[in-house]
């Protein structure tokens, strides 16, 4: 396996830029997930970085390596397709054992990696058959051992069962393997359980890069944090406020304090008009210690069983709820929530770029 | 539930004449075509009695409609070959690459069958006596060949732009270069398509009469063969010559049949 380091790759099709200066580095053997919505980039990316794109400009490196322009077949890479594209004129056997015989690989030698490959997807009995499934795809592209596994969205065309099952099943299968990988996909779920770190495109722009945990929690800028997270990040508008020493944001209905290691760079930024964040789960029904209340009136529940999500009209303005378990609010009612200031996000309303 | 099977039985009667109208003249061409001169002429039966080959055998030995039959053989098959050549690259660019002035190049492909060939055969004829390729396989299969080019070059960009391109591509991530990839994946995958295509150009050579007559004298295909000698036969010849033209047809078409009902996803028995 090998590290693969991007230096502002950019790609263009005639008029449209679909990749713009994307620069990152990937550890060997690290799970890394190309996270967007469509039309992102992420696949066009995964292309480049496979070489069926030609990038427009910028530099990809295996190792020391300058791969930018070396056709696919010469990369040693391996590619899972959104429709798998496992060739229908060819058994299971002969779709996983293409890439061995094109490098010449010894017949015997192949028939070792072709069990070993078809044992640890499960199809061991299906090799004679014609295929139609992902486990196929997946067997034929591990058969070489690659030294950067490329998957574009390759659970997308299962239901949500199997989907399930197939995520831990690949993510299992990298750790064995401890290949590099580079997986595209829209779903975050995807993204955010199997990637050691996650890459957010939007527009071609990288937006932002790091485990779940920095993702979810330190969301770099207004996109990210209301990309991730379902249901969505609250985004209130709130204006800046000095009171003496302290620095308050506020909104109709709402007041919070600015802790004080960030005083200085709110000062600093000059603006006085911005974004408030606060995730839904971090809206309580009971006062905790480092809450601050707010008063609105439901307008919509469900409920979830698991959890209750509550859309509620504060006064200064719309607030979704998510309370665990069966919580029996009703329409029209009017409830005090708390808001855990020890969870709250400050976005610039300018640059959207996120203060804490 | 009367009205639905009021309708099955309407369909039924309407096939039926439909499949009557056509097959009730090649029955009657082969039993013609077989049919001793005797019964032929004589106004009272309808179906003849006594059956010979013997105008079979005249026809293609004496009045050397053997030999034009294999001129005919052998034009379409240069035909084929030739707007294979040409026309297959063709239709995998059009279906897989994008670029300045497809749209048009399209059109003018199509525009060319506008042009009526007969016309251009004339002047073919003489470029053809300077050339010293008239009167020859080559020259009339030339003249077929962009006859039956624009048609070759659209069926198969249909074809290769129903090729995912996701499997070439695969081919190309595991190992194979861009045009290794076109002949062990897509060539493969495209070939009921392409036999369709080869019908297709098969028929339209085989078929063609005017443009052959005015191109050869000595080496005439079979049409332009018929159209000199049998017309001037008597009628039974015309049935018999009218019998040969069909059936390598009819033969080409049963046995390629297979690749285009699985291109169109039916089982056949």
């Amino acid at each position: 396996m090998v590290k693969v380091v991007l230096e502002e790759v950019t790609k263009r099709f005639g008029k449209t830029l679909a990749v713009d200066k994307v620069s990152l580095e990937i550890e060997k053997g690290e799970f890394v997930v190309l996270l967007g919505p469509s039309g992102c980039g992420k696949t066009t990316l995964l292309r480049c970085i496979s070489g069926l794109e030609e990038v427009t400009s910028g530099k990809i490196f295996f190792d020391d390596k300058d791969v930018t322009a070396l056709p696919p077949k010469d990369r040693n890479i391996s590619m899972v397709f959104q429709n798998y594209a496992v060739w229908p004129h060819l058994t299971v056997r002969e779709n996983i054992s293409f890439p061995l015989r094109i490098k010449k690989v010894e017949e015997s030698e192949i028939n070792r990696k072709v069990r070993w490959a078809s044992e640890l997807l499960n199809i061991s009995e299906l090799l004679d058959r014609y295929p139609h499934q992902l486990s196929g795809a997946v067997a034929r592209a591990i058969v070489v051992e690659p030294s950067v596994l490329l998957m574009d969205e390759p659970l997308s065309n299962l239901d949500a069962l199997l989907r399930v099952k197939m995520r831990s099943e690949i993510k299992k299968l990298q750790e064995g393997l401890k290949v590099t990988t580079i997986y595209v996909t829209h779903d975050q779920v995807e993204a955010m359980t199997m990637g050691d770190r996650i890459a957010v495109l939007r527009s071609g722009r990288l937006q932002q890069i790091g485990t779940s945990e920095e993702i979810y929690h330190h969301p770099a800028n207004l996109f990210v944090a209301g990309f991730i997270g379902s249901p969505q990040m609250n985004f209130i508008d709130v204006r800046l406020k000095r009171d003496g020493e302290e620095l308050l944001i506020t909104a109709d209905g709402l007041e919070i304090l600015i802790p004080s290691k960030y005083r200085a760079l709110l000062e600093e930024s000059g603006e006085d008009s911005l974004i408030f964040g606060i995730r839904p789960e971090h809206i309580y029904l009971k006062e905790e210690r480092g809450t601050v209340p707010f008063d609105a009136e439901v307008y919509f529940v469900e409920a979830l069983r698991s959890d209750t999500v509550v859309h509620a009209n504060a006064s200064f303005g719309k607030v979704v709820v998510k309370l665990p378990g069966d919580v029996p609010l009703k329409e029209g009612e009017k409830v005090r929530f708390f808001i855990n200031t020890g969870r709250m996000h400050l976005f610039s309303k300018k640059t959207e770029k996120a203060f804490f | 539930m009367r009205a639905k099977k009021l309708r099955k039985v309407i369909i039924f009667v309407i096939s039926v004449l439909i499949g009557l109208w056509f097959l009730i003249p090649v029955a009657l061409i082969t039993l013609s075509a077989f049919a001793v001169s005797e019964d032929y002429y004589n106004p009272h039966l309808i179906i003849p009695r006594h059956f010979t080959i013997s105008h079979f055998y005249k026809l293609f030995f004496t009045l050397g409609a053997g030999h034009a039959t294999m001129v005919s053989l052998l034009v379409a098959g240069v035909t084929i070959a030739l707007s294979f050549i040409l026309g297959v690259p063709a239709g995998y660019a059009l279906a897989r690459y994008r670029f300045k002035g497809k749209d048009s190049l399209k059109l003018v492909i199509l525009a060319t069958r506008m042009f009526p060939l007969m016309i251009l055969a004339i002047p073919l004829l003489v470029i053809f006596m300077k050339m010293g390729i008239s009167d020859t396989v080559l020259g009339i299969a030339l003249a077929h060949t962009t006859m039956v080019l624009p048609f070759v070059i659209l069926i198969t960009s249909s074809i290769f732009a129903g090729v995912d391109v996701e499997f070439e591509e695969a081919a190309m991530i595991f190992g194979l270069s861009r045009a290794k990839a076109f002949f062990k994946v897509t060539l493969p995958l495209a070939l009921p398509g392409l036999a369709a295509s080869a019908i297709f150009a098969f028929i339209m050579s085989w078929n063609e009469v005017f443009v052959a007559a005015i191109l050869s004298l000595q080496n005439r295909t079979l049409p332009a063969h018929i159209l000199s000698t049998a017309m001037d036969s008597p009628d039974y010849f015309k049935f018999t010559a009218g019998f040969i033209m069909a059936v390598p047809a009819l033969i080409f078409i049963y046995f390629a049949r297979r690749y285009l009902v699985s291109m169109w996803g039916i089982s056949l028995k």
